[in-house]
């Protein structure tokens, strides 16, 4: 799963939600892609949960590319505990997810097959996604 | 290659107010500068530019009030989820000029079977008469065998066109498909790679 080594902060303040995506909005190292259609968090465990639907479903052949990485921590207080004495224990490891992020990319294999395989990646991410192919020559 | 004619109308307001209260009218605020000369801002009509733009290195031909330019695109901001036009930057151009585009790379063919086609580079930068762009530069790969490499200086580019890149860049190669068991084995020692290879 995916980890930073090492963090500057261990506890941080929730990232930002709002806008969308500055970068990361094409296709540029594989054919076929998923992008983001709305803001979410998305975890270590979700992303590694979509390649690995993804892989299992291309089989032998194919390259896949993550363009996220859940390089932010997001904390938790235990249960039933009384508000105060300080910030949670880091719990998650989040990327900041905004609209138009091309998350995943995939290349290496027949259209039908990279369309199945990433609706199967879709079903583990958090937000309406969809599936997206590189464009060639568009300004 | 054709030239595409669009109406264009010169800008007067700026900011983003201003800009979208042209985009609210399906037009598209652009600027047009190149060879020294001052810059220009102007409106060109939404839809006409959307379309001229689906060719790579269209020429646009701009007539209106005051305006009569040829230009390429250089840069084109579009909306990430809906695809509409916000801005377009424009380089003007002269007949007869050489300039140095991006032109995009096709594969036709299929490789040899065993083998895992990974292209590196989906355009290459070239140097041409800007009245002449190619549309592109196709590479053949029918029956590429693993191992296989094709480098810039190995694209068939048309007459009067000159590649820009490095000639040693990797275009393309054909990879052995990793084995079953060497993929199980990476899958589960990695996870964390950017790059990860399929099972």
């Amino acid at each position: 799963m995916l980890i930073p080594r090492r963090v500057k902060h261990r506890k941080q303040h929730r990232p930002d939600r709002s806008g969308a995506a500055k970068g990361g909005t094409k296709v540029v190292f594989g054919e076929y892609g998923i992008q983001a259609l709305e803001h979410h968090y998305v975890t270590n465990r979700q992303i590694e949960a979509a390649r690995i639907a993804m892989t299992r479903h291309i089989r032998r052949g194919g390259k896949v590319w993550i363009n996220i990485y859940p390089d932010r921590p997001l904390t938790k207080k235990p249960a039933e505990t009384r508000m105060g004495s300080g910030k949670g224990s880091p719990e998650w490891w989040i990327a900041n997810v905004k609209p138009g992020r091309v998350m995943f990319e995939l290349s290496g294999v027949a259209e039908p097959v990279a369309r199945e395989a990433l609706r199967r990646a879709m079903h583990k991410l958090p937000m309406k996604c969809r599936f997206v192919k590189r464009e060639v020559g568009e300004a | 290659m054709s030239e595409v004619r669009i109406a264009a109308e010169p800008r007067s307001e700026f900011g983003k107010g201003a800009a979208r209260k042209i985009r609210r009218t399906d037009k598209v605020p652009a600027v047009l500068y190149g060879h020294g000369t001052e810059t220009k801002h102007l409106i060109l009509p939404g839809h006409e530019l959307l379309l001229a733009l689906r060719t790579p290195n269209v020429l646009i031909r701009l007539q209106g009030d005051g305006v009569d330019e040829l230009a390429l695109p250089k840069g084109v901001q579009r909306d990430p989820i809906k695809g509409f036009l916000e801005h377009v930057d424009l380089l003007l151009v002269k007949r007869g000029e050489k300039v140095t585009v991006e032109i995009p790379v096709t594969t036709v063919g299929d490789i040899a079977p065993g083998g895992l086609f990974d292209q590196q580079l989906v355009s290459v930068s070239v140097e041409t008469e800007a009245t002449h762009i190619p549309e592109g530069v196709e590479v053949d790969i029918e029956g590429l065998e693993v191992g296989a490499v094709v480098t810039a200086a190995d694209l068939k580019l048309p007459k009067g066109t000159t590649l820009a890149a490095e000639p040693e860049t990797v275009v393309l190669q054909v990879i052995a498909v990793p084995t079953a068991a060497g993929a199980e084995g990476a899958e589960e020692a990695e996870g964390g790679e950017g790059a990860t290879a399929a099972e």
